[in-house]
Order: C-alpha cells, then structure tokens, then sequence
C-alpha cells in the first residue's frame, strides 16, 4: 500500500473530491482492475478489492435512476420539504445521489438530467461541520 | 464445540414509554430472569444493541447495564449498527458461546426512541446515511426506502397496492401478539389513503417509532437443561456489511442479505425451503418484498406476494409464514432492540408458547436483521427447536 502521504489535497479524499467538485469537475474513482467506478474517489475498490483506483473527471450527463420526495425532513432541512430526491445513473458509469430540481410529479425514470453545482447557501452552512463549511451541493437539473 | 442455545426472552413494553432506556431495559431483564438465578449468578459478559446516543446524550450502555442488573467486572460492551445493533449483540453472545469462552452470554438491546418527538428520530436516524453525499442531499429513512421501492414498483408487477397489503398482513398478525406496539388490525385502504412520506411510501408503509428493550440470554445446552428452561439453538448465524451509500449497491437484489442468510442456512445444515417461518425486517412494506427474494423464500420479482397464503403465491415461493409477530410495521422497532425482539418471537414460538399466532409444526426460523438502508448491514439466524435434527 502506498497511500501513507494521502492528504488533504488528495481526491480520493472529502476535501480533495469537494475542492475539485467547487470548480465545478466532478471526480470518480476507477478501478484499474475492474472498471467500477466510485463516487466520489476512494482508496480501496468495493467491487474486487484492488488498491490500483486512478481518479477521472466523471461526464455530469446521466438519468434517473430512482427517485422520491421527501416530506419528513430532517429539521436542518425543514424548510425546504417536499424536496426531490434521486438516485442518477451518470454517463461514465457510476451512479449518485443528490436533490432534483424539479417537483416530484414531474420526475420519472430515465429522465435525463445533469449535475450542476452550488455553493452552500446560509442554512446549509449553519448545519455543517467546520470541516464541511465551504464544500458544495451538487444538484441534478432535467435536461 | 459447546452449542448455543436461548435459554431465556423477555421484552420492556413498546412504544411510547415514560422510561428511559436503562429502566426500559430493567423492565425486559426482570421478564427474562423470572425463576432464574440472578443474573450476578449467571451472566459472564453482556452485549448492548443501541442505535444512537442522540436520543439520551448516553453511550458506555454496555457499562450501564452491566451495572443495572448487578453485574460487577465482567466484559460489557455496546454494540453499534444501527438497525442490526440487535441481531450483532446476539451474533457476540452466540460465538462467545460456541467457542468455549463464556457459558452464559446477555445479549440486550435498547432504545428510546421518542425522547425527541419524530423530528429527533428522523435526525438521529439519518446518521446512519453516508454523510457527505446522503445526509448533506436531506435524504431521510423513509425516502431511502422509497428510492428502493420505486425501482422495485418499475422493474416487477408490485403495485402500492400490494406493499399495503403487507402491512395489512402484518396488522393482522400483530392482532394476536400481546407485546405488539400496535395489535389492532387495519385495512388497504388505511395504508393508501394514508399520508405521503415519501412516495411511493406512506405514512403505513412504515413501521413506527417507539421505545423499548429486549433480553436474550444465551447460554451452553448443558446450562439451559440444569437451569431446567425451554431451549431454541442458535444453529445458524451470518453477517455481512455492504456499501453505505444505496447509490452504490444493486437497489433490488439485495445481495448482503442473501449472503448473511446463506451463510446462517450452511451453518444450520439446512436450505431456504426448510425454514418454517421467518422474522424480517420489515421497517417499510417493501422490504419484505425484497428479503423474501433475497433469502430464497420467493423468485425474484414475485417477493410482494408475501402476505398471500402460501398455497396463492406464484411457483417457486416457499410455504414460509413471515414476521408473524406482526414485523417491525406492527409488533414495534424500537431500533437497537429490534433484533432481539425477532429472537423473543421465535424462541415463543419454538417452545409452544405464541399463544393463538403459533406457526403450526414450527421447527426452524430465519431472523434477518438489518442497519442502516436495506444491506448496508445485514444479520441473520438460523434458529431450531431442541428436537430439530
């Protein structure tokens, strides 16, 4: 194992995946053994075990995978219920979560939609970790 | 190797409590310990299944309880995954047994859960979410689960309408279950007209939040027979962890679950087919669904059929009667104790004593218990009457 000087700066870290994700570049992790994709990045492939994972810019393109509301939010969240939430099969391969923006009856399986990116906004902050501060929020807009 | 088996059960009541958890879990050990030795006398290290400190400002519950039922210097430790932390703390007694190191295990499990309205359950329940994609998206327990059902609704002939059914089903059997949280019956039109939490899951597609704890003693045969008590064996014990985030896993073959399952079922000696009745994890209707596929009951796809009687299920399901304790929709899921509370049903229900929801000519159960969304952590038993071959 060579990952001894992983750091901050490293996308197969949070920091590293929300700092490249803040320009607005959306990073997997592909297995040089099997081809799984992982999102975002990590040291170790879930799929067959290999530690050979090279990191790539992952295409914002994808569809619907599974999708709902949700109507009981969490209270950090409260304000914003119902919210739509999917499940995005992306283009390369991997798949995500993440909010849709668009109302539930207006969502079905395989619609196609893209990631965007945002800043966190005032509310979002104020519920993160200090660590979490700064990194954004990705969402899925229908194409 | 010495054989585990469940020497005694005993449960707190479920639901909306005004005990907190050490008390609760006072309450389930008083039952368990009825015409036995103290525990002091017995019990040689105890497991603790409990979801989240959130809900008392409480961890060290291993400690804790050790000290509640009089136990002083003896390994006690809190066992964490979530909805499974039950079934794990019984998968520690189990091996502590079978492998020689203890002849007399506690495995408990508590919660309590409504100390901060549904609110505070949702929030310390979405702890269980992979934090930095799930929890930061506002995903939610339910919608993690309707993210399922509405793959499994697109891909099989499932309609809502077969989800409600379930949770009719398991209504029903919790009518005859006196420790239920909700013995009462209910019909289809209750579940679809009920309010949306997240679609395609209603408000009865869920099982509901509650207080409560559980207590599993497990001990050698040898011990259960001089104690003189009904004993069930734990012939079969399995676990498997699988991705965090749902995104990432195969959202309708729910694959740790079927690996938990088969590896409790190699154990036992035995197969799907053999399995007489099964307590699942039922915490939304469509999980039912999914497991009975997942563990062998049902062909893929035709799971929703669960709450048929065996002889109107399509080719290829198994006779198997699920969650007659009414489930975690029904019977409670007070999280960390939920597992154990699985194990109580079928050591009732192996030793004659369910009372009017006996399973006829019951011999072998499976217990499937999961954390976190659907596989992310998955636990089953496979428990046998003493007479079983």
């Amino acid at each position: 194992m060579s990952d001894a000087d992983l750091d901050a700066t490293d996308p197969r870290t949070l920091p590293g995946f929300f700092d490249a994700l803040a320009d607005g570049e959306l990073l997997g992790g592909v297995c040089a053994d099997c081809g799984q994709v992982l999102l975002p990045p990590r040291p170790a492939c879930y799929a067959c075990g290999s530690r050979a994972v090279d990191v790539e810019p992952q295409s914002h393109d994808g569809e619907i995978y599974t999708y709902t509301a949700v109507h009981t939010p969490p209270p950090a969240f409260a304000a914003d219920a119902p919210y739509t939430v999917a499940v995005v099969a992306l283009a390369d391969g991997g798949r995500l979560l993440g909010r849709v923006a668009a109302d539930y009856a207006d969502v079905a399986i395989g619609d196609p939609v893209e990631l965007t990116v945002r800043e966190p906004t005032a509310a979002e902050r104020e519920v993160a970790l200090d660590y979490e501060t700064d990194w954004p929020v990705h969402v899925f807009e229908p194409r | 190797m010495p054989e585990p088996v469940i020497a005694s059960v005993g449960a707190s009541p479920l639901g909306r409590t005004d005990l907190p958890g050490r008390d609760l879990f006072s309450v389930a050990l008083a039952e368990a310990f009825d015409g036995l030795p103290d525990p002091a006398d017995l019990v040689e290290a105890v497991y603790v299944g409990n979801q989240s400190e959130s809900y008392e400002h409480q961890i060290m519950y291993g400690t804790l309880l050790a000290e509640w039922a009089g136990l002083r210097h003896v390994p006690a430790e809190r066992v964490e995954g979530c909805a499974a932390a039950g079934a794990l703390a019984l998968r520690h007694a189990v091996k502590d047994v079978r492998n020689g190191e203890h002849e007399a295990v506690l495995a408990c499990g508590v919660e309590k859960m409504t100390s901060a309205g549904t609110s505070g359950a949702t929030d310390a329940l979405s702890a269980a979410f992979d934090r930095a994609i799930e929890q930061r998206s506002g995903i939610t327990a339910p919608s993690q689960y309707a993210l399922l059902a509405q793959r499994y609704l697109h891909e099989t002939d499932a309609t809502e309408r077969d989800l409600a059914e379930i949770a009719v089903k398991n209504h029903a059997n919790a009518a005859h279950n006196p420790r239920a949280q909700f013995p009462k019956e209910i019909d289809v039109a209750t579940v679809l007209d009920s309010d949306p939490i997240a679609p395609p899951l209603k408000l009865f597609d869920c099982a509901p939040v509650g207080d409560g704890a559980a207590a599993v003693l497990v001990t050698t045969e040898e011990l259960a027979a001089d104690l003189d008590r009904p004993q069930v064996r734990v012939a079969g014990s399995g676990a498997s962890a699988n991705n965090i985030a749902v995104a990432e896993r195969d959202m309708t073959d729910i694959a740790g679950a079927r690996i938990a399952a088969e590896t409790a079922y190699e154990e036992a000696g035995i197969d799907a087919t053999d399995v007489d009745f099964a307590e699942v994890h039922d915490a939304f209707t469509v999980c039912e669904a999914l497991l009975a596929e997942a563990v062998g009951f049902a062909p893929s796809g035709m799971g929703y059929q669960s709450y048929r009687e065996p002889a109107e299920r399509a080719d290829g399901w198994t006779d198997v009667q699920l969650s007659p304790s009414g489930g975690l929709k029904a019977r409670g899921h007070p999280i960390g104790a939920t597992g154990l509370l699985q194990a109580l049903e079928a050591y009732e229900q192996l030793t004659g004593a369910a009372g009017d929801r006996a399973v006829e000519g019951a011999e072998t159960a499976l217990l499937l218990n999961e954390g976190g969304v659907a596989d992310a952590v998955t636990v089953g038993h496979v428990l046998t009457t003493a007479e079983a071959p």
